[in-house]
């Protein structure tokens, strides 16, 4: 769910452009004819300026600007820290929000402590029950009881209230968002392309500015988790506004309905699952956000894994990563069934209140029991220590296979990654401007070529040229991987029903976990540097290719399918003549969604020793430099500006 | 279109009138102004969208509804009749024109008093039904009390009165998806009746139902419109329907108003060939009746011939006339309106046999004698240039 969502903004664009099956056989060899040329360009160049000594003019981008934009920013960030008490913006507005935040954080963990781990597990289970039925009411009892037996029973309730806080922020801007943007055509096109925009920037890149706004954090935490998340539940809100059936508006005005009225009576209530459904991806965005969080200070599970990441114990991060994939998965289930309602128990009318008073009760008796016995959180000696087998089994595997997977890592790094990487320091940084440009240009037109260049040069004039090339490289080859295995997994997934069915439910779970939880294995396989958060995020950016790419295969009419079968088409042929060039729209978008996803993962993988702009950003924020890390957060910003545009292709041409 | 219909109509306010709607022009598009009051007004559809864009849907249209009738505008799809019947309650807003509710100017309200008047005077029954499927039936059927700020029990007593009203006891408290289209659309009706209001206006509402469904519904209307004397304008594509229920009928196309009259007016004196073609696959003798043909006496006719009702179809006078050689006396209350006789009503049928207005008009000059021989002449088309 939660990685399903970010790409949203792409599908329309994909979609749009559903009559380029016909003519993009032609068309696609003339495209990586010309992106082969632009490509064989940069190669030229980069030996050119070899064989010329690298002069001072072909050589990287010049640092001298983005030196003086890092200095700038240190002294803004200088300067909040010494007038944060002083300054009326702060004193007035931000400190109150960030005081506010912290506060609702901390009441609400207080109380989910005063309900004691009993009362707090009957009201989770009750709550899922009467939403859910009573397999998503075992599936969140399962829950509460890893938090307990891991012993990070009160880490999983910070991070609870982290996300109550966090996910009533966004839906209490984002939900009356959406109704203006479901009301207002101006106000919706004013919009769009902002959450476009916004889903498209990786969660890395949100981290420093609240920083410099909140200090580090749960307040800071909170804002950035509740911004992050906000897009869907606008779109999706505006989305369900604009669907209600236009008769039932009109039969209702002509019956003399005030707006207000027509608001509240119709538009609201028939809107009112597809809301729950941006209510279900916001809650799924914050469950993945926080964790990222904690980065930036905030505590909770997410911390657990930070500091088990950076110590390198893999059992304690196994056991963290247990917890938050059973608070994400309970989450989804729970709140996904709100949108679609299938399990939730009939129950009659008249019996709804007693059954509420009762189990409202329940929870009462409990807690009060709970009280008199003097519990609070669950014990964290009554815990089951996964920790210790799990290292345990590491240091095994690592024993067995930890050869072979660092020297395919270091085969990885010498043979593919450094000289990916030379390739686009070492050529002279306009000559990379140009051929982003011409790329952006062969893909998609003439306007991304335009935001390429633009991007390329802000990376540039921001100072982290080379270690944004590093991340570029990182993120090619591992979309490269990400988009071979995902087409090979999706056709054969397209062609067995049985495969299918086996690898939907897969595809589902993988889909629901924070993307942080993916860098967990990934260490425990292949240790640390950018192999493992390559391998991560090929892990991670799959389910969604392999679904578009199975999508789109199986969307092609069975009536074409059967005229090509009958005029002698063997399998391989009805695949590669008929059946893909036919699913182009999905493929196109599997490349733009995969691309978005490997990107934010491989930055991410800073955390795990893949260097690049993602440690900038960490780095920044370790040693008080901000600078270098909004910096860094900002050209990976544009980094995702250029993927995203050159992967959407040429939008049809407008009627 | 040059032969706008009109009819002798009283001046507008007058009290025998519940909706007056004068020069009504719906046109949709930017420079819709560029368009009324120009040499353009008078021309093509196709060619008013070539020159601005515009499409016009609602040309100079003027009539009249009398209290207590039915007035079913009838049109193929684009002629414009659901745009029309919509700017009679300004769901459209018309771009020109007056539309008096009892002699009150509808265009000229606020959007308070439009509210008002839509609470309390117009109600409308819509093709696809419009209902909320979120509530029950019965909260559907008050919906319209509800926004008028009634109280819960008043509303939901009127609201199962209506319930019981059309039939539908016993499912107030299903939702709109548990029931048939047909069922949906009485539910449909009763919200529309639970307003009382003094104008219902219907917008095609049968035409998504099955034949036999149809049949029922139409009947209901009758039924209700007898009982509760409410003023109607009904929207339809269907003819029968429309001669079925109308007191009245315009026939609309290319968003004018080609002719406006009684279901015998149009049958049995076309305006125009549009008009003739549309209703030549209609029985006459199921339309036209005793009052259509009734004439005074010949000097030496028998006047002992049995007596009906000026309202009786032909199709019925049909067998007293077989069983009788003197003419039938047509007799409203105590009063002698005159006579049908034998050649009377095989001239009407004969008309039926012909195609077109023009020899309509033509036959009407000739006497009664002559009737049978022209009839086979002027059956086909004329005979331009023939041998040429």
């Amino acid at each position: 769910m939660a990685a399903m969502t970010r790409p949203a903004g792409a599908a329309g664009t994909g979609a749009r452009n559903p009559g380029g099956s016909g003519d993009s056989g032609g068309l696609l060899r003339n495209t990586w004819l010309q992106a082969l040329a632009a490509v064989a360009v940069l190669v030229a160049g980069y030996w050119a300026a070899r064989l010329l000594g690298n002069p001072a003019w072909a050589g990287s981008f010049p640092t001298n600007a983005g030196d003086s934009f890092m200095a700038w920013l240190d002294g803004v960030y200088a300067w909040i820290v010494a007038n944060r008490n002083d300054s009326p913006l702060f004193l007035y507005f931000f400190n109150y929000i960030s005081v506010g935040l912290g506060s609702a954080v901390v009441l609400i963990n207080q109380f989910l402590d005063f309900l004691t781990w009993a009362g707090v597990t009957v009201l989770g289970v009750l709550a899922a029950w009467r939403i859910a039925g009573w397999r998503v009411a075992l599936l969140v009892l399962a829950a509460f009881g890893v938090f307990a037996l891991t012993g990070l029973w009160n880490e999983s309730m910070t991070t609870l209230s982290l996300i109550i806080t966090s996910v009533f922020m966004a839906l209490l801007f984002g939900i009356p968002m959406g109704v203006l943007a479901g009301r207002s055509e101006r106000f919706y096109r004013g919009i769009r392309p902002v959450l476009d925009f916004m889903q498209i920037m990786p969660a890395f890149a949100y981290l420093l500015p609240f920083v410099l706004l909140f200090g580090i954090g749960n307040p800071a935490a909170a804002v950035v988790t509740a911004v992050y998340a906000f897009p869907p539940v606008v779109r999706i809100t505006a989305l369900g506004i604009r669907e209600v059936n236009k008769g039932a508006i009109e039969a209702t005005t002509s019956l003399g309905s005030t707006p207000w009225q027509i608001l509240t009576k119709v538009q609201l209530p028939l809107a009112k699952r597809t809301i729950l459904l941006g209510v279900n991806q916001t809650i799924m965005l914050a469950v993945s956000m926080v964790v990222i969080a904690s980065v930036i200070g905030a505590g909770g599970l997410g911390d657990a894994i930070y500091q088990a990441l950076s110590k390198i114990n893999v059992g304690q991060a196994f056991q963290a990563g247990l917890a938050i994939v059973m608070l994400a998965i309970a989450m989804d289930r729970v709140t996904g069934a709100v949108g679609h309602g299938a399990h939730t128990p009939r129950i009659r009318e008249s019996r709804r209140m007693p059954l509420l008073a009762g189990g409202l009760a329940l929870v009462i008796l409990v807690t009060a029991v709970g009280r008199l016995l003097d519990l609070g959180g669950w014990p964290r000696e009554l815990s089951v220590r996964l920790d210790i087998p799990i290292n345990a089994a590491d240091d095994a595997i690592q024993a067995t296979i930890g050869g072979a997977t660092a020297a395919l890592g270091e085969w990885t790094q010498s043979e593919i990654l450094s000289p990916l990487n030379h390739l686009l320091t070492g050529s002279p940084w306009w000559l990379v401007v140009l051929v982003a440009a011409a790329l952006g240009g062969i893909f998609s037109g003439w306007r991304t070529a335009l935001v390429s260049a633009v991007s390329f040069v802000a990376i540039g004039l921001l100072g982290v040229w080379s270690n944004a090339m590093d991340t570029l490289s990182q993120v090619l080859v591992a979309t490269v991987l990400t988009i071979a295995l995902g087409v090979v997994i999706g056709v054969l997934m397209s062609r067995s029903d049985v495969f299918a069915a086996i690898l939907r439910p897969v595809l589902d779970f993988m889909q629901t976990l924070p993307p942080f939880v993916y860098l967990i294995p990934a260490v425990a396989l292949l240790g640390l540097g950018p192999v493992p958060a390559l391998a991560a995020a090929v892990i991670f950016a799959l389910p969604p290719v392999i679904r578009l790419v199975n999508d789109g295969i199986r969307g092609v009419p069975a009536g074409t399918i059967e005229a090509a079968v009958s005029q002698g088409s063997t399998r391989w042929q009805l695949l590669t003549k008929v059946e893909l060039p036919m699913a182009v729209g999905s493929l196109r978008l599997a490349v733009n969604q995969g691309i978005i996803l490997v990107l934010s993962m491989v930055v991410m993988g800073a955390l795990v020793g893949a260097g690049a702009l993602g440690n900038d950003v960490v780095l920044g924020l370790a040693q008080n430099e901000l600078g270098l890390g909004i910096a860094s957060g900002l050209a990976i910003v544009f980094l995702g500006l250029f993927l995203d545009r050159v992967t959407q292709g040429r939008r049809a041409p407008r009627a | 279109m040059s032969t706008q219909a009109t009819e002798a109509a009283p001046p507008q306010g007058s009290p025998d009138v519940t909706f007056s709607v004068r020069n009504l022009w719906k046109i949709f598009g930017r420079n819709a102004d560029s368009v009324i009051g120009t040499d353009l007004e008078r021309a093509d559809r196709d060619l008013i969208k070539e020159r601005t864009g515009c499409t016009v849907a609602v040309r100079d249209v003027s009539f009249d509804v009398r209290p207590g009738e039915i007035f079913v505008v009838m049109g193929l799809s684009g002629s414009g009749k659901s745009t029309l019947i919509r700017c009679l309650t300004r769901l459209i807003e018309p771009t020109s024109g007056s539309v008096l509710l009892d002699g009150e100017d509808i265009e000229e309200a606020g959007d308070q008093r439009l509210r008002e008047l839509r609470r309390h005077k117009i109600a409308m029954v819509f093709q696809h039904f419009g209902l909320l499927p979120n509530r029950k039936i019965i909260d559907n059927v008050a919906y319209g009390l509800e926004v008028r700020g009634m109280s819960r029990a008043e509303r939901h007593a009127r609201a199962m009165e209506m319930i019981d009203m059309v039939g539908l006891s016993g499912y107030e408290n299903a939702r709109p998806g548990e029931l048939s289209g047909g069922m949906q659309q009485r539910v449909g009706l009763a919200r529309a009746l639970a307003v009382d209001p003094q104008v219902l206006l219907f917008d095609e509402p049968f035409s998504a139902l099955d034949p036999l469904i149809r049949r029922d519904m139409q009947n209901e209307v009758v039924r209700l419109q007898r009982e509760l004397n409410k003023t109607a304008v009904f929207i339809t594509h269907d003819l029968q329907e429309a001669l079925k229920l109308g007191d009245r009928i315009a026939i609309m196309r290319d968003g004018e108003l080609v002719q406006v009259g009684t279901p015998e007016e149009v049958v049995g004196r076309p305006a125009n060939a549009y008009v003739a073609d549309f209703t030549s696959d209609v029985a006459r003798t199921t339309v036209l009746t005793a009052r259509w043909l009734v004439r005074d006496p010949f000097p030496d006719e028998r006047t002992d011939g049995p007596t009906t009702e000026p309202g009786t179809v032909l199709a019925q006078i049909l067998p007293m006339l077989a069983a009788s050689t003197a003419p039938v006396r047509v007799v409203e209350g105590d009063t002698l309106l005159g006579y049908v006789g034998r050649d009377d009503v095989l001239r009407a049928i004969a008309e039926d046999q012909l195609e077109g207005a023009d020899q309509v008009a033509a036959i009407e000059e000739e006497t009664v004698e002559e009737i049978s021989d022209e009839a086979t002449d002027h059956a086909g088309p004329a005979p331009a240039g023939d041998g040429g």
